[in-house]
This record gives structure tokens, sequence and C-alpha cells, in this order.
């Protein structure tokens, strides 16, 4: 998730509760495989945050000012990373179904045919 | 059903050891041609089966999840029934049907050979290098996969997604069919060597929910799954192989300071 080079998300928030069992997974994460995914994107913010009863969960702020919440509760180490990974490569644009596979501002080099066009 | 239940008792029995005739005395008189030519390649099978094998047979399954061994053995003693639940489970993809089976490819030229099968190569990370220049009326026409694009310098492109490159990469597509500019066209037969088209990983993610859903009417049948495809964003950067006219930018620049300058005066 890089628009031209940029890094899009700025903050993760891994909010977990050191109590409930729901949590247990991401408590897991986070002494296993968090210090090797915040070593390997140095220009993200990781906070921990504690919500002690309430089920754990991964928020991404984007630099588009948008949010994405992703509920981790009851979910494996491994799982959570998947999640972080996506998030950290996802521009934070809202998931509409995409009208197009191809953008472009330019869509023709060699003029556009019509019918009034004589080679 | 009924013949599946008998042939899983029967292969129990003869992973067990038991002769065909002790067989016939115990499953009574079998007329049907099918379980007879059944029965001798089961025998003959079961003295090369391991012992992993023999227990698969021996044991009754519970777990719904279906390994490669099984459908294999489901196909052996299912003959002429419809093989609709064998699925081609491949690289020990389990139940969850979204998460990436982990192979480890150890060997780089695994990964090249791979992705030449995508028509990518991986190139470095970006390091402060000016990639994304202005606009260049040349287009090309590139395949990824199994879709062909008509790129352009500067635009986006949705692919599936490319299993061996990293947000911030830079990759070059190789399979280049056309090339074209406001003065030449080059046709490749099918591609054109030595043509390549570079390009900067944005983003790769998963592209909105599609509800999938069946029905069948009147037959109390009906099934949702939500399908999310996992997509890679694409930024063209550059486009080699073919001679890019020259652009004359510098007339515009002097035009809109002259303006300002105008402007400056009247406002002064």
């Amino acid at each position: 998730m890089a628009l031209r080079g940029v890094w899009q998300l700025q903050k993760l928030v891994v909010s977990y509760c050191n109590w409930g069992g729901s949590s247990r997974g991401i408590r897991a994460f986070m002494e296993t495989e968090l210090p090797a995914f915040q070593e390997k994107n140095p220009q993200l913010e990781i906070v921990p945050e504690l919500i002690r009863g309430q089920h754990p969960h991964l928020k991404a702020f984007y630099k588009n000012k948008n949010q994405r919440v992703v509920c981790v509760k009851n979910m494996t180490p491994d799982d959570i990373l998947l999640h972080a990974t996506r998030l950290r490569n996802a521009l934070g644009r809202k998931v509409v179904k995409l009208k197009t596979r191809h953008v472009t501002k330019h869509p023709s080099v060699q003029g556009t045919w019509s019918t009034a066009l004589k080679f | 059903m009924a013949t599946r239940r008998f042939l899983r008792a029967l292969c129990r029995h003869a992973a067990a050891g038991a002769d065909l005739v002790s067989l016939r005395r115990h499953f009574g008189a079998v007329t049907s041609i099918r379980s007879r030519s059944i029965i001798r390649p089961a025998i003959e099978q079961e003295k090369s089966l391991r012992h992993r094998d023999l227990w698969l047979l021996s044991s009754r399954r519970f777990c719904s999840v279906k390994t490669p061994e099984d459908d294999d053995m489901e196909d052996e003693y299912e003959e002429g029934e419809g093989g609709g639940d064998v699925d081609e489970v491949s690289d020990g993809e389990m139940a969850a049907g979204s998460r990436p089976h982990k192979r480890e490819y150890t060997p780089e030229e695994k990964e090249a050979e791979a992705s030449e099968i995508g028509y990518k190569v991986i190139g470095p990370l970006e390091r402060s290098d000016r990639v994304f220049k202005a606009y260049e009326p040349v287009f090309a026409v590139v395949q990824i996969g199994s879709h062909q694009f008509k790129l352009s310098n500067r635009d986006c492109i949705f692919t599936e997604r490319l299993k061996f490159c990293e947000v911030n990469d830079k990759v070059i597509l190789n399979k280049v069919l056309l090339l074209g500019s406001p003065a030449q066209t080059i046709v490749g037969r099918p591609i054109v060597p030595e043509a390549s088209v570079h390009a900067v990983v944005e983003e790769h993610a998963l592209d909105a929910k599609v509800i999938i859903f069946k029905k069948k009417r009147r037959k109390n049948y009906r099934r949702t799954k939500g399908h999310r495809q996992e997509l890679t964003k694409l930024r063209i950067t550059d486009i080699r192989g073919i001679e890019k006219p020259e652009i004359p930018i510098t007339k515009e620049k002097p035009v809109k300071v002259a303006l300002k300058q105008e402007k400056v005066a009247e406002a002064a």
C-alpha cells in the first residue's frame, strides 16, 4: 500500500484485553510476531492499547483519513499477522466493486477511432 | 450409498487380512460384476498398501477434511459413481479456503520460474528513484497471466494477486504483444522480444465481497457464499522497446510566468 512510493497506512492500533480468552491469540501475536512486523515497517506507528473486558481488534488509520477496524477475536497469531499485513498492503480507499480493471487518464495514443476516420 | 457402505466394510475386512473365500462367506453371494471386479484389485492392492493406508481403510473417518490420499482411495473404490465429492486438494489447503497455502519456495529459481508464468520479474525495491515520469504518448499491449491490457505511462491496473512481489516493488512485465506511438507501431509475433514494461506494485488488496447465491426453487435448496478476490494494483512507470516522441514542454512555462507577472503588476 504505497501511492507513488508513499506508504498509506499511518497508524495501527492493536487493542487487546489482558484477561479475556478471545485475546489469547493477539497476546501471543504481540509477544511473537509484532516486534518483527514493527521492524519490517519502520514507517508505521504501532500503538498497543489495553481495553479490558472487550474483544480485541486492529484499527488502521490511513493517510486519506480512512479507518478500518478488523476484529481479531479468537484468532491464531498467524491469522492476526495475515490481517495486519493485509491492512498494511491496502490503500485506504473504500472497498467498492471495481468499475474497470484499467484506470487511465489518456485512453488513446494514436487517436480514437471513429467511422469517419480514413487512413 | 449402500454400495459405498458395502465397499467400506469389504475394504475393512480385506485390510484385516481376510481371504476371498472368507469374504464371500461373510458377504454372501456377490453376484454383481462391478463388486467382483473390485474385490480382486482390492485384495491385490491390500498387499502393497502401507500401514497408513491400512489404517485409513480400516478406521472410520470422522474428520470432514479430505486429504489427497483419501480422495485417491475413494477414486479407486468407487467406480462409476459420480466423483462430485472428490475435490482437487492442492498443496494441503484445509477447510478454510481463504487461507493461502504456505508452500515455501526455497530456491529463488523456482520463484523466478513461477513469476515467468505470470510474465513478471521482480526488481529491487525502490529507493529514491525518479520512476514516476510525465505522461508519454506511447502504449503497449501486455499480457499478465490470462488477461491482456493496453497500457500507457502513469496508468493503473488491477490484476490477480501476483504472488512473489511485495508492495513498493518494481516489476517488469515481459510479455509485450504490441507497442505503439503516434508515429510507429510494432506488432509482436506473438511477443515483441526485448520489449518490457516497468511497473510498481501499489497495493495488494481484496475486492468487494461478491455473494454467490444458489437456489433451486421448490427443492428446499439454498446456498449463500461470500467471495473476495485478491487483487494487485500496478502503476505503470515506463514502456521500453519503442522510440518515444519528444514532447515540447518548454513553451508552456514562459507563458504562465508572463501571465503571473502581469497579474502581479495589475495588483500592484
